[in-house]
């Protein structure tokens, strides 16, 4: 029984200051949930929910990613094309080269974790501002993708690659929204309880003031960009079981959504405050929000306008609040 | 005897009626992979326009061109209980799991104008493209007077569409010995704005191009106002494809280097997916294949189609 209670502490010790700063965000998801299980009874059900779970699994790996990123003030606009490549490595190797599972997917992401490498150079090495880096790998990570089939998809994976994001465990989690909940539990504790999370913030509020307190804030950079991109090649690991096919023209503007969702969740674009636990709350407004319009078949165009809107409320909210 | 044999049909009648009764279709799903084409626009028009005369509901979702996206969409179509599902794959890639996914709960499937490899849905509705793209490479080859360098602008590169209509203008290409096939380019999204762009990179490699084929009307119609700028409109001739409303007005003026295209029945499609829905769910056999194709449309025949759209 007290153990019971110690470890119910434990868990909420983690979770509840991870969410610091996302609480706007979080009284959002569920005002948005009670709206959605008033207006259709085919919101709240464990299937449906189930569903917003395998429909986040990609955004949901690809944010925390780009959570790092933003935390010490940068920005990764090259996670889609990375994950487009990513994936048609996977299937060049898997389907057409013959490699097994097992070697193929390391292989496509250490492709994945070194473009990442290579814009973290290009950012601390040369003085290339993360915008224009990252803008200039997603360019030749796109072309690069295309080039590996000329533009074609690839299809004939293995049967149960499919089956990992279709079969529920237990009724439960498919084997990619487990990856997803492992990437997120992973992240909140190295941000909340080692070094290298704390090392973050103190970058993003002011990289100069973090440099002369003795942090390698160059090797810190490098590494960030490198776990979004391996993050990037993971999500698009997810897409690739979910589709049961690669495709180079996959992920085009995920990045802008990876962003979207980062920042409704409460971390700000210029760094040094947020976190991750808010970019899952952001990952679930986006998810449940897409879900609940196409369940209230609001028409396609009219859902364009009201995500667009949701993002200012959410940020212009958040603002306000901090001024207060 | 004669009567139990007669109350047995009759039982056995009723009993074969029930499945079908049972099937009734309410709600259909439509999966569209982009509304901002005109192309998918009609179908959905065509598909809304059935539907409500049938007293059907209609549930539309737009993917956007994203594959990802779209099994999401069809993922929230099955949790809202459809009977029926319409199904244009987004993307190069199309995508098998959404009609797996409305193969688990058990309704018809019904593709159009794309389908997945190795996931057949109960029937496929397409425009035969291959035939139409030759006839209209072949009229404005034979305007151009069967000789002339030529340019092809390309869709979207490995999707069907663009791989018939390259098929079919290779053929009409080929049987002209004084036609040659100087440039040929891709786009990504079938639009003006890439037809514009290329066809002047083309016109600037090879100033002497006199027949450009536009794999769409958005890249046609690009391309004819890059001739436009060159100052080159009675010297080019243009054919188009698709049949999208700007596109026949454009024709019905009979003015301009854009001469012809191929109008598909795009709302035809769309009445067609709703009839074949409607057959399937009530057990009846539908032709794996049915081909509602495109009509070669010249400045004489656009006007009665931008009245009314086939």
């Amino acid at each position: 029984m007290v153990a019971d209670v110690k470890e119910r502490q434990g868990f909420a010790g983690i979770v509840l200051p991870s969410l610091r700063g996302a609480t706007g965000p979080l009284i959002g998801l569920i005002v948005l949930c009670l709206f959605l299980t008033f207006a259709t009874d085919k919101f709240l059900s464990v299937r449906n929910f189930l569903n917003v779970l395998d429909q986040i699994t990609v955004l949901g790996v690809m944010a925390v990613g780009m959570t790092l990123v933003i935390l010490i003030g940068g920005i990764d606009l090259a996670v889609g094309s990375v994950m487009a490549l990513a994936m048609m490595v996977l299937g060049y190797l898997n389907v057409v080269a013959g490699v097994p599972m097992g070697i193929a997917i390391p292989l496509a992401l250490l492709v994945a974790s070194l473009n990442g490498l290579i814009a973290g150079i290009l950012i601390t090495r040369f003085n290339v501002p993360a915008f224009i880096a990252t803008l200039a790998m997603m360019s030749i990570t796109r072309g690069l993708a295309n080039m590996i089939t000329d533009g074609q998809q690839i299809i004939g994976f293995p049967a149960w690659f499919n089956m990992m994001a279709i079969v529920r465990f237990g009724g439960f989690l498919t084997l990619t929204v487990a990856v997803m909940v492992v990437v997120f539990i992973v992240g909140l504790l190295y941000q909340r309880y080692r070094h290298g999370g704390r090392v973050l913030y103190a970058i993003g509020g002011n990289a100069e003031v973090a440099r002369l307190a003795g942090i390698n804030v160059q090797r810190a950079t490098v590494l960030v960009y490198v776990v979004c991109s391996f993050l990037a090649g993971l999500s698009g690991m997810v897409l690739a079981a979910r589709l049961d096919s690669v495709q180079p023209s996959s992920g085009v503007s995920y990045e802008l959504d990876a962003i979207a969702a980062v920042v409704i969740g409460g971390t700000s674009l210029s760094g040094g405050t947020g976190g991750i636990g808010g970019t899952i709350i952001g990952v679930l407004i986006i998810g449940v929000l897409r879900n609940g319009l196409n369940l209230l078949s609001v028409s396609p165009f009219m859902q364009q306008v009201i995500i667009g809107a949701v993002i200012v409320l959410a940020v212009t909210a958040e603002t306000y609040r901090k001024r207060k | 005897m004669k009567l139990s044999k007669l109350l047995l049909a009759a039982t056995a009648a009723s009993m074969l009626a029930l499945p079908a009764s049972a099937a009734e279709v309410k709600k259909i799903g439509l999966a569209v992979p982009n509304l901002q084409a005109d192309f998918f626009n009609q179908i959905k028009l065509g598909v809304e326009k059935h539907a409500k005369e049938k007293g059907i509901e209609v549930v539309v979702v737009d993917a956007k061109n994203d594959t990802n996206t779209q099994v999401s969409q069809v993922q929230d179509l099955m949790t809202q209980d459809i009977n029926a599902f319409i199904y244009i794959p987004a993307g190069a890639a199309a995508a098998a799991v959404p009609t797996r996914l409305a193969r688990e709960a058990g309704i018809p499937v019904i593709n159009v104008d794309r389908t997945p490899e190795g996931a057949p849905g109960d029937t496929f509705i397409a425009g035969e493209s291959v035939q139409s793209a030759y006839e209209v490479c072949k009229y404005i080859i034979g305007k151009a007077g069967g000789s002339g360098k030529m340019a092809i602008i390309h869709g979207q590169k490995g999707t069907t569409p663009e791989v018939d209509r390259f098929t079919g203008c290779k053929k009409a290409i080929d049987e002209n010995k004084g036609v040659e096939l100087v440039d040929q380019q891709w786009s990504n999204m079938w639009s003006a704005d890439e037809g514009f762009t290329i066809a002047q990179n083309m016109l600037q490699a090879n100033p002497d191009i006199t027949i450009i084929f536009g794999q769409a009307d958005g890249l046609a119609m690009g391309a004819a106002k890059a001739v436009d700028v060159a100052n080159l409109s009675d010297k080019v001739i243009i054919g188009g494809y698709d049949g999208d409303v700007s596109a026949l007005e454009y024709l019905a003026k009979c003015k301009g280097p854009f001469i012809a295209t191929a109008t598909q029945s795009t709302q035809k499609m769309g009445v067609l997916a709703v009839e074949s829905a409607l057959a399937v769910a009530a057990g009846q056999k539908v032709e794996e294949r049915q081909t509602p194709n495109a009509v070669l449309t010249t400045c004489e025949n656009a006007p009665e189609f931008v009245k009314s759209h086939p």
